[in-house]
């Protein structure tokens, strides 16, 4: 249980790294964001493997809170379509797995809805927006 | 324990009695040009790197605001015992512009990355200095004669009036107030895709390499639009792309070596007799992770931030975030000799993530004999490490702490226990004051250390000659 806080805050300040690198002076750094990228993949393999099923850590959806969350998920949309090339290497839990994702993360940039998927259907149902952002990225 | 560390520490000093200087030396603060040191607390006047050239004469020090400073090292002179020695401001130019890529919609960094000095071969001095993506090789030349006596213009530069004209004279050379000139003789640009993180001059005195975060290029110093690129590791696929190049450098006498290292905490030495491009490493430093010590963070503070040959071309020096590690070239398996830097930081790995500390870059230095290392910390500590005693120092470069000629106080952090007086405790120490950047004259006890934007220079007045 510990571990899914922590690994969830952990996700939380990789994305944050991730979103303001785009604005830092000089451009994008590979390294950090490479860093950043593995620590995330760390804490997304914790957080989905913790067995914790009852757990959501997004509060209730009251209207600002939902807003929140949706921001976060469009963020990571966009952050796919600037990063998903490079970093999905990272997350692909299988080989086979693999096309799957590559094929999501394409429509992800494009559709309107973000954090498109790259994981079973059925387990995504029941994740809330949060979680599917994590899944996503 | 300590009694016993004690008996160990005896024995190995006795064993040892020419290399006991590191307890015996007393460093001082030699107090550089007063301007240097009273420079105002703006971004742009953050140091970024250090270097002496290879007399020690001359120490180059870039900044963020892309400016060089150069210091000279004043002539020991009788008439004035006290200041023997002292580094005062030779010179000072701009070296690298912002830049904006129009076809990124990115903006360059003017920062200066790295400065490296050629090796003298006439009268002026020369060095390249690099930021994200360009390098520049500067010329520095004296000038402390002036012709005067022209025929054709007057002192002031004027066209004097022919009939007034009714000899001829020779102009001679009258000496003048000594000024230093620098100019910009080659600019190598366009060779990197990826933000320039080092170089490193050539043996051969002809070539130098720069590597970018997936390549490395060899420039001929004298041609500026072409280089060879000899490691590129950058995947077919960005996707699958898991590490990166950090620091490389080349072999101080052999001219078809190099070492590279990773951002996973490998070091790769490369010969380029072996192929044109030496993706394939000759020879692979790594040492296996200790699983003991696994956590979120573990890839992050194994990246290594700084690779530098010794002196004699036998052993490497790398850092990662917590260590600092001597390898020898003869053995790949594992390093030879590993020093904890600041190991009480393990235990707070994720608040150093989350204030972005565990990314800085801190370099590592060897001393002219290869028998210390150092390398900074956080709170304006550096640390060195002695070789053949295994004795280790903490020091502090601070205002407040260093008068000049005042000999520094060795500094303790303590982890909890027994906490004596001048302790700092480790939830006390300043992250926002950090030593990255720290050079050791090539031979002499003399060193130079950044913190933030003041430079401090130490000299050891107690053991000037490098044991």
């Amino acid at each position: 249980m510990e571990f899914k806080l922590e690994a969830h805050r952990i996700v939380s300040i990789s994305l944050g790294k991730i979103y303001n690198s785009r604005v830092q002076r000089g451009g994008i750094k590979l390294h950090k964001n490479l860093l950043v990228s593995l620590v995330l993949r760390s804490a997304r393999q914790v957080y989905l493997s913790d067995p914790c099923p009852g757990l959501y850590l997004a509060g209730p959806a009251g209207s600002p809170a939902a807003e929140e969350e949706e921001m976060e998920t469009g963020n990571v949309a966009n952050l796919i379509s600037i990063f998903g090339s490079s970093f999905s290497g990272l997350l692909r839990k299988s080989p086979g797995g693999g096309r799957e994702e590559a094929e999501g993360e394409e429509s992800g940039a494009e559709a309107a809805e973000p954090g498109q998927i790259c994981c079973d259907k059925p387990v995504l149902r029941d994740m809330n927006p949060w979680s599917t952002a994590i899944v996503a990225f | 324990m300590e009694r016993e560390l004690e008996t160990r520490l005896r024995a190995w000093m006795e064993g040892r009695a020419e290399s006991r200087w590191l307890e015996k030396c007393q460093w001082e603060l030699a107090e550089p040009h007063p301007e240097t040191t009273q420079l105002e607390s703006v971004r742009a006047d953050i140091i970024s790197t250090v270097e002496f050239n290879h007399t020690g004469e001359l120490l180059a020090t870039g900044d963020k605001g892309g400016r060089v400073v150069i210091f000279q090292r004043e002539p020991e002179s009788k008439n004035a015992p006290h200041s023997q020695g002292e580094y005062d401001v030779y010179s000072t130019f701009q070296s690298h512009e912002p830049e904006f890529d129009y076809l990124k919609s990115l903006e360059i960094e003017e920062k200066i990355n790295k400065i490296k000095w050629l090796p003298q071969q006439n009268a002026a001095h020369s060095l390249l200095s690099t930021n994200d993506k360009t390098i520049k090789l500067w010329k520095i030349t004296e000038r402390d004669k002036r012709p005067e006596g022209y025929n054709l213009k007057d002192e002031e530069g004027k066209l004097k009036d022919l009939s007034t004209v009714t000899s001829l004279q020779v102009p001679v050379l009258k000496p003048m107030d000594l000024m230093v000139e620098v100019s910009p003789r080659r600019v190598f640009a366009n060779g990197h895709t990826y933000h320039i993180n080092s170089i490193s001059v050539n043996s051969d005195c002809e070539t130098y390499m720069s590597a970018d975060d997936l390549r490395i290029n060899l420039w001929h110093l004298a041609i500026t639009d072409r280089s060879f690129n000899i490691v590129d590791i950058k995947p077919a696929n960005m996707e699958d792309l898991t590490e990166v190049i950090t620091a490389s450098e080349f072999h101080p006498h052999h001219c078809n070596l190099f070492v590279y290292s990773s951002s996973k905490g490998s070091l790769r030495l490369c010969d380029m007799r072996a192929a044109a491009l030496c993706d394939k490493h000759s020879k692979l430093f790594e040492e296996p992770e200790d699983p003991s010590n696994r956590s979120f963070f573990s890839e992050i503070i194994s990246s290594v931030s700084d690779v530098k040959f010794s002196h004699s071309g036998r052993y490497m020096l790398t850092r990662d975030y917590l260590t600092v590690k001597v390898w020898d070239l003869n053995m790949e398996a594992r390093p030879i000799e590993t020093y904890q830097v600041h190991d009480y930081l393990r235990s707070k790995l994720c608040s150093l993530y989350e204030n972005d500390c565990i990314f800085d870059k801190f370099e590592c230095a060897w001393n002219g004999s290869d028998s210390v290392i150092m390398t900074g910390a956080y709170n304006n500590f550096f640390r060195m490490f002695d070789r053949n005693t295994k004795r280790d120092v903490t020091l502090e470069a601070s205002r407040e702490s260093s008068k000049p000629r005042a000999v520094l106080k060795p500094r303790r952090v303590c982890v909890g226990g027994k906490r004596r007086r001048d302790d700092i405790s480790v939830d006390s120490l300043d992250f926002t004051k950090k030593i990255l950047h720290t050079a050791w004259h090539p031979a002499e006890n003399i060193i130079a250390i950044a913190a933030t934007n003041n430079l401090y220079i130490f000299q050891d007045k107690v053991n000037s000659e490098m044991h």
